[in-house]
């Protein structure tokens, strides 16, 4: 089996309350997947779910090819796990945790010490391992946690808001770690920071109050969007005549008059069709009646937009 | 980044090595930080002050050994019951309450593993806070040794040990031991607030006792065999005169084994129905 990850109609309940519907989607072997979805949309759930911890209420998913349901802890030997908000045990000692971790994942002789190291250099914890947890300040907290997710070098790192509360320098660092890690493993990672996702994702799962509503690739995601053929322009002159003959170009839809700013320029939104360009008619119609213009600009569709479109509740 | 190394890592399946690690780890807690020493402490304390007691009131009427009546008193039971609670009542509801336990059962290993890992560290800590009680032979002798010295030879005043006097307790301190960190565990496991696992524990252990009480409140009636068979304070008094019984080493082993069954039921169970 190549997928790394295959979910199958994962489905999730608190009572009456449903946190995940009928999610199935599948991940390749070193795939950075992103999750993305407003808050209480099921991201967390949905990545408890693969890692066994919550037992899915109808549905199942295979790591590396074995049933979180029939074999789980053989699909936990191919895993490892950041959970939200990054619990650690307050009383231990950073290298004393991550040999406590790095045992109870099965890691055993030389290999302990070389796979703290190793997961020490990474997240960059060498100077604190002597260091009480209760001490570490949130950003090491967070390292720690990375730190034990990597031990024993798992096939798949399922990372839950891995820059949360880490400052641009470290958000940095993580993200190019992120990135370095993706040679070797598939990485699967929820935020809230879409640039983040768009820099290092290959592929975003949108997900939104339990549902799975796009699964694709940031560049497929934003290439069918409303927003995508958006042309602004901000011209002197009158308005009746520009906006009939723009709108008698096939690929507008329709023109916006967003309204007249200081100095009598008027400012229209040309929406087309997705993938088009209106640039070059729209500057010719306002050339043609010989109205000056100081500003033409085609939106480029952005993960936001896609965010915005897909989770707004109008 | 790290040269990336092509030695394979080496791993182990091995059940007992998980187990040992959660039992390493567990033991460690008890013996580094400062709770498991503060529990040993009062208990040492308590110890003391009763021993001193006994020996007092054996001075006046001796008939059984020191561990008769350092055990068979209600001043026994006033801390022995408390032991349970404060030993066990961090286990499951610590990880529960940082959420440590995400972590742990995301990890290869099974809940059993986990609740005996837990249990077996517990149980340890529990002996060891028994393991004074062996120095108070040698302890006597000492003081024999200097009675004799500063008083000359003076029998009364010469408190005698047997190993046999120690036998029969210590095995029943252990016996119920066995069952009552179990239930410990238990109530540790249903919530994610210590104090309220302690209280939950507390409140079986006073029930457990004075159900083997119920024959001196309501006389022999026919059910009472059966409290008879369940009274820890009953066993207690005929150990520490001697008479090792068989019975209930069976009672609380088949009890620890079935509640730690249990725990393990309720721990996956609390999983599901989060």
């Amino acid at each position: 089996m190549s997928s790394m990850v295959v979910a199958e109609h994962l489905h999730k309940a608190f009572g009456r309350f449903t946190a995940v519907k009928d999610a199935s989607f599948t991940i390749e072997k070193g795939e950075i997947v992103g999750f993305l979805g407003p808050n209480g949309a099921g991201k967390t759930t949905t990545m408890k779910m693969l890692t066994g911890y919550l037992p899915p209420t109808a549905g199942t998913a295979c790591i590396a090819g074995y049933d979180i349901i029939d074999n789980p802890l053989e699909a936990r030997r191919h895993m490892g796990y950041m959970p939200e908000n990054v619990p650690l045990y307050e009383d231990m000692r950073v290298y004393e945790y991550l040999e406590y971790r790095a045992r109870l994942k099965g890691i055993c002789g030389k290999s302990v010490r070389q796979q703290i190291g190793r997961a020490m250099e990474l997240c960059g914890l060498e100077e604190r391992h002597r260091h009480m947890i209760s001490t570490l300040s949130k950003g090491y907290r967070q390292r720690c946690g990375l730190a034990d997710a990597l031990l024993g070098e798992p096939d798949l790192l399922i990372l839950d808001e891995p820059t949360n509360g880490l400052d641009p320098n470290q958000i940095r660092q993580i993200r190019e770690l992120i990135r370095s890690l993706a040679e070797h493993h598939t990485v699967i990672l929820s935020t809230h920071i879409l640039s983040e996702v768009e820099m290092i994702c290959g592929k975003v799962i949108i997900i939104d109050q339990g549902d799975i509503k796009a699964a694709d690739t940031p560049a497929n995601l934003t290439r069918g969007l409303r927003a995508a053929g958006r042309v602004s322009i901000e011209y002197k002159g009158e308005l009746e005549p520009v906006v009939q003959e723009l709108e008698a170009f096939a690929p507008v839809k329709k023109v916006i008059v967003e309204g007249t700013l200081p100095g009598g320029w008027q400012r229209l939104i040309v929406r087309a069709e997705p993938g088009t360009d209106t640039r070059e008619k729209a500057a010719a119609v306002i050339a043609a009646h010989g109205y000056p213009m100081r500003h033409i600009y085609r939106h480029i569709p952005s993960l936001e937009d896609v965010f915005v479109e897909m989770t707004r509740r109008d | 980044m790290a040269e990336s190394k092509p030695q394979p890592i080496k791993r182990t399946r091995n059940w007992l090595a998980t187990l040992r690690t959660i039992f390493a780890k567990e033991l460690r807690s008890y013996l580094l930080t400062p709770f498991g020493w503060v529990i040993l402490a009062c208990t040492m304390a308590l110890q003391g002050f009763w021993l001193q007691a006994v020996i007092q009131t054996m001075s006046k009427a001796s008939g059984e050994g020191v561990m008769y009546y350092l055990l068979n008193n209600i001043n026994f039971w006033f801390y022995f019951i408390f032991i349970f609670p404060l030993i066990t009542m961090r286990s499951m509801a610590e990880e529960e309450r940082l959420g440590t336990m995400e972590g742990l059962l995301t990890a290869p290993v099974t809940t059993t593993q986990i609740v005996l890992g837990k249990y077996f560290a517990a149980l340890l800590f529990y002996i060891v806070l028994w393991l004074p009680l062996l120095l108070y032979p040698t302890m006597s002798e000492l003081g024999n040794w200097y009675t004799q010295l500063r008083y000359g030879i003076a029998p009364e005043g010469i408190i005698e040990y047997h190993p046999a006097d120690w036998f029969g307790p210590i095995t029943i301190l252990g016996l119920s031991g066995t069952f009552f960190i179990a239930l410990g565990i238990l109530c540790s496991s249903l919530t994610r607030s210590q104090i309220i696992a302690g209280i939950i524990c507390i409140c079986f252990m006073i029930m457990y006792y004075f159900m083997g009480r119920a024959t001196e409140l309501w006389g022999e009636f026919p059910a009472a065999p059966a409290f008879h068979y369940l009274s820890c304070s009953e066993q207690i008094s005929a150990f520490s005169r001697g008479l090792v019984d068989t019975r209930p080493a069976v009672l609380y082993l088949s009890m620890a084994v079935f509640t730690l069954a249990l725990t393990v039921r309720i721990v996956d169970y609390r999983r599901w129905h989060r």
